[in-house]
């Protein structure tokens, strides 16, 4: 989430060790109240101030989100990320009422139908891994639906997304090894081919999903050509795939470690609404996004140059004590909670209404079925930095 | 009170109307609307400022 992509601003908080990225938001206390501000090697400037973040939001002009703010080997911009105003809004006009509240509200029964299939194949075990089996799979699921894609697309779609955002990871080197740029780079590809095959399907015979209306899509008299939409489509693979899991295992990590909370939700379903928004607060699983300056100019008194790149530290905003003052409280009865979980400014996350839903379908379907539950003992939960996701969690019932 | 909504600053979070659907609506691309024509009633001032204050993007003012 946060933000159209689901950030992708680079490894700044990749030298965390493993309590630090389960419990991330002492760090950003710490920066906020030292280096709010803070230069780093190889990623730019770091902010973790509401402030400085909102002043980046406001102004898409100064801070630009484009292709230099993050490489992940596309070859034009993707759309509407890396598009900055006032071009993007026309590519948000197309985009925004097809993931609108009363638009994704339709897919209700299909997300809590795909949760509850996920669920069926593990709630008599009495132990899964939530990740590989719940986290993982829902979020694709839900995209080759409303993509009109088959489900049995799984794994390639699963391959895509993993060799663009973790090719390191894939291929067992660092990140930036010949054969891992090589690697992301020949995924890139095979995910422009991959769609560019699907549309020439649509192409020849429409149907009811999303790849069909993009090719129907018109603003300012003009339809939106074959580049433009694999250009929409490898934005979402990489933004409305990851994002959605790590939420749920920051959720799920966050609920095993307070019973109390898990117990409050099973008790009472209609607080589902208010735990998703504080723990999107204070998890924030996409914990920052990267701009670009376009002009020399300053944040917080610190001097930025032309060219540079700025990481705003979602989660600092989030836990700001001059926004929120009890932030480190965790609290389902909150009168205000403004989080930019999601980003702010023009880019907020096209999907943040789809990424809400599924993760309210996902806590009710969940605690109906399965009440009781808790990491499997001697188990470790290792979050990776930038987007807060789990490759294994192992989980235990009643 | 009367409650007015920034177009510009607005960028579709959705919580205004998520949390006071009697007062605020959602147009076709998931962006914020006030419903209610000049003064909010009384009943409904609560909600209306509890979601003013919601909003990511300090978009909306509630005139007293």
């Amino acid at each position: 989430m946060a933000d159209e992509d689901g950030s992708y601003g680079g490894d700044v908080m990749g030298a965390m060790d493993p309590e630090s990225a389960r419990h991330p938001q002492p760090v950003y206390k710490a920066l906020r109240e030292t280096v709010p501000v803070m230069a780093v090697e190889g990623v730019g400037h770091v902010l973790t101030r509401r402030a400085e973040i909102e002043e980046v939001f406001r102004d898409p002009q100064t801070f630009s989100s484009n292709m230099d703010a993050v490489d992940l080997s596309n070859v034009r911009p993707l759309i509407p990320l890396q598009i900055d105003p006032p071009e993007h809004k026309k590519y948000r006009k197309i985009l925004d009422p097809l993931f609108a509240p009363k638009q994704v509200a339709l897919l209700e029964p299909s997300v809590a139908k795909l949760a509850n299939e996920l669920i069926d194949a593990f709630v008599d075990r009495g132990e899964c891994d939530f990740s590989q089996e719940f986290s993982i799979p829902l979020p694709s699921q839900v995209f080759l639906t409303i993509l009109g894609l088959p489900l049995e697309d799984l794994s390639t779609f699963l391959k895509m997304k993993d060799g663009i955002i973790r090719p390191d990871h894939v291929v067992g080197k660092p990140r930036d090894h010949e054969d891992v740029v090589a690697y992301q780079r020949e995924i890139a590809d095979s995910i422009y081919a991959y769609f560019d095959r699907v549309l020439d399907e649509r192409e020849v015979e429409r149907r009811d999903d999303l790849l069909s209306r993009f090719l129907d899509a018109e603003v300012d008299g003009h339809s939106l050509s074959r580049e433009e939409i694999l250009d929409v489509c490898f934005l979402f693979l990489i933004a409305g795939l990851d994002t959605v899991s790590a939420s749920l295992d920051c959720f799920y990590g966050y609920l095993t470690d307070h019973p109390e909370a898990r117990q409050a939700i099973v008790d009472d379903p209609s607080i589902i609404p208010a735990v998703v928004e504080e723990l999107l607060r204070w998890e924030t699983p996409v914990s920052g996004v990267a701009r670009v300056a376009t002009v020399d100019t300053e944040l917080g008194g610190c001097p930025i140059k032309a060219g540079e790149n700025v990481m705003a530290v979602l989660g600092g905003a989030n836990t700001d004590e001059a926004e929120l003052p009890d932030s480190f409280e965790v609290r389902f009865d909150r009168d205000v909670n403004r989080h930019l979980a999601f980003g702010g400014g023009v880019h907020r996350c096209l999907g943040s209404h789809l990424a809400r839903l599924e993760l309210r379908v996902a806590l009710r379907e969940w605690h109906a079925r399965i009440p009781e539950y808790a990491l499997k003992p001697g188990a470790e939960l290792l979050y990776t930095p930038s987007i807060r996701s789990l490759e294994t969690f192992p989980m235990v019932f009643g | 009170v009367r409650l007015e909504l920034d177009r510009d600053r607005c960028t579709g979070h959705g919580r205004c109307y998520t949390l006071a659907p009697e007062v605020f609506g959602s147009d076709d691309d998931g962006y914020g609307e006030v419903l209610v024509d000049g003064d909010v009633p009384t009943a409904l001032e609560a909600t209306a400022r509890t979601a003013a204050n919601n909003c990511p993007e300090r978009a909306i003012t509630v005139h007293d």
